[in-house]
């Protein structure tokens, strides 16, 4: 399906001070429009590998390649990648720099260099993106934690890059804007950007991703689809995963003879509802 | 008042009441709710309430250079004069701006000049009074051996310099509260500050909200776990949250730089200003204004001599 490659790493090591190795040898292509769930405990070297990818972080080993060709070290190289990858990051608080939103959406813009004319248009159609265009004068202090997440997407957005990463998106976020943000998530998709999603949520890496990376203790220890990962109890194992709840009930209905062996599972709760039509 | 209800949690409290004169550990009890609610996490930014007017002043839409220039023009014009009916004047039109046309309401705008008030007091005291060791002035009080005087020509000089300490306030307050403070940084770049010194504002403003944030949820961590029981714990806890808050600050730096550099940070810090347009009509009533005060002035000024 999604063909042109983007972004490989080949043999990606980063070492922490020195001797800690908080990346070890990655290996890994993505490609165009991939849906992506990074999972993995804390401190499995998620973050890590989003700030490499980005070039904020260059790997101790190995080399980059964005659309085949190799990131070296000169800030030109890195800048580049930093244009054409964001990260949205965890705590937004640790992201908004500027003190109104209009200034801090046009941070990333205005670095890359465009005039004042398309900053400030893509300003504004981040904001209407995200939603919030009546926030665009306010000062960022006196915005909620879900208006101040929104912020720090529109950030991204108006950069316009090809692949966004986010770092641990909904792990602060209520339900009603977990939903916003998956609501983005499919637009974005539609407008085939490549997403990377790092989550704790298994749930949602289950329902969302194509593909689930999962990392532990730095190395990339499974590369697969949903489906196939979370079936493989040795691995949630090492990971300190668990099951997403819906694998686990269609495994249920599986070993009471419900479903036959040879049954697609669906991947969420509607797929669930057309299975259980046809059974009845 | 209810008899009737014997909950635990009721009969409880009832009982502590009743014994409230004699345990010790009652009485902080019985301070708790009046504290927490001086504290209320919600309020956080009640110490900033100038940035909060700022925001959303009734001037915000007026370009924010002309509102700087404005009132430094005033500010200076009225030190310059140095007259009470132009102090009078400019204190006057400025209350009228920043209330009225701000919409500042009365009661914060007296509370905020009342902080400036000890200031001037204190500073128009020492120049209204003098002592000596005999009688002297038009009004002296004895006091054991000595003498505290005064005159009517320094009582008028000390009234003089009063007002116009307060027209002078009141000429920034206008601009504080009417520009916010990411305006005025703007303004000075556009004046040709170094850029070292506005970035540096910008940073410091936007990591002050930060900080206290961090501050606020440390003091109610502690609290909550006695942290404030007695002097003695609180100053322990005062110290450990400011070292903490070190670390913490340290540490977001660090987050802070990562992301700046995900976005292509090269060294300096741009944003994209909203342009306010200054009208015709805003700058033809500054005209006017400064007319008129120079006018007063020199029909003063001829008046007198």
């Amino acid at each position: 399906m999604h063909t042109e490659e983007i972004i490989r790493t080949e043999h990606l090591s980063y070492l922490y001070d020195g001797d800690k190795a908080a990346l070890n040898d990655i290996n890994v292509s993505i490609r165009k429009g991939e849906k992506i769930a990074v999972i993995g405990s804390n401190g499995a070297g998620k973050s890590t590998f989003f700030l490499n990818l980005n070039g904020v972080l260059t790997s101790t080993e190995g080399r980059i390649f964005f659309h085949g060709k190799p990131i070296g070290r000169k800030n030109k190289d890195l800048n580049e990648l930093r244009k054409k990858v964001g990260i949205v990051f965890q705590d937004a608080d640790n992201q908004i720099i500027a003190s109104t939103v209009m200034a801090e959406v046009s941070f990333g813009p205005m670095n890359m260099g465009l005039s004042r004319e398309e900053v400030s248009r893509r300003v504004d159609e981040a904001l209407e993106y995200m939603n919030i265009s009546e926030f665009k004068s306010r000062p960022a202090h006196y915005l909620s934690g879900g208006e101040k997440k929104r912020v720090s997407i529109a950030d991204i957005i108006a950069m316009k890059p090809e692949v966004i990463i986010f770092d641990e998106p909904t792990a602060s976020l209520d339900p009603v804007n977990s939903d916003m943000f998956e609501e983005v998530l499919g637009r974005l998709e539609s407008e085939d950007t490549t997403l990377l999603v790092s989550t704790h949520d298994v749930n949602f890496a289950y329902r969302w991703a194509e593909r689930v990376l999962v990392f532990s203790n730095g190395r990339i220890i499974a590369d697969g689809s949903p489906a196939q990962i979370f079936r493989q109890e040795e691995i949630l194992k090492q990971a300190n995963l668990k099951k997403p709840i819906l694998l686990e009930v269609c495994q249920v209905l599986q070993k009471k003879g419900l479903l036959t062996g040879d049954t697609a599972f669906p991947a969420d709760i509607s797929g669930f509802e057309a299975l259980i039509q046809n059974l009845s | 008042m209810n008899t009737m209800n014997i909950s635990p949690c009721s009969h409880r409290h009832t009982d502590s009441h009743m014994h409230s004169h004699k345990a010790p550990h009652d009485r902080s009890h019985r301070h708790k709710p009046g504290h927490s609610h001086r504290h209320k996490p919600g309020h956080s930014h009640d110490s900033l309430s100038i940035d909060q007017l700022a925001f959303q002043s009734g001037l915000s839409h007026v370009n924010p250079g002309f509102k700087v220039a404005f009132s430094v023009l005033a500010l200076i014009f009225l030190l310059a004069a140095d007259n009470l009916a132009i102090s009078l004047l400019v204190f006057a039109s400025m209350c009228y701006l920043t209330v009225i046309k701000g919409g500042v309401s009365g009661h914060s705008y007296i509370s905020l000049l009342a902080i400036p008030l000890l200031f001037a007091v204190v500073t128009v005291l020492t120049i209204a009074l003098d002592f000596s060791l005999s009688p002297a002035g038009e009004y002296h009080l004895h006091l054991f051996f000595f003498y505290v005087y005064t005159s009517r020509a320094a009582l008028w000089k000390a009234f003089c310099l009063f007002c116009k300490v307060f027209s002078a306030v009141s000429c920034m307050y206008f601009m504080s509260l009417s520009t916010p403070v990411n305006e005025i940084i703007c303004v000075l770049q556009q004046c040709r500050l170094p850029s070292l010194i506005t970035e540096l504002m910008n940073m410091i403003y936007r990591f002050i909200f930060i900080l206290l944030e961090v501050q606020q949820k440390m003091s109610i961590s502690a609290r909550s776990r006695l942290g404030y029981v007695d002097a003695r714990t609180s100053l322990r806890t005062f110290g450990s949250i400011g070292s903490n808050l070190f670390i913490v600050s340290m540490k977001r730096a660090n987050h802070y730089y990562d992301a700046l550099l995900a976005r292509c940070y090269d060294g300096q810090l741009n944003f994209l200003s909203e342009e306010k347009p200054l009208s015709r009509k805003t700058v033809l009533y500054a005209v006017l204004y400064f007319a008129a005060l120079i006018i007063l002035l020199t029909v003063l000024k001829i008046y007198y001599h």
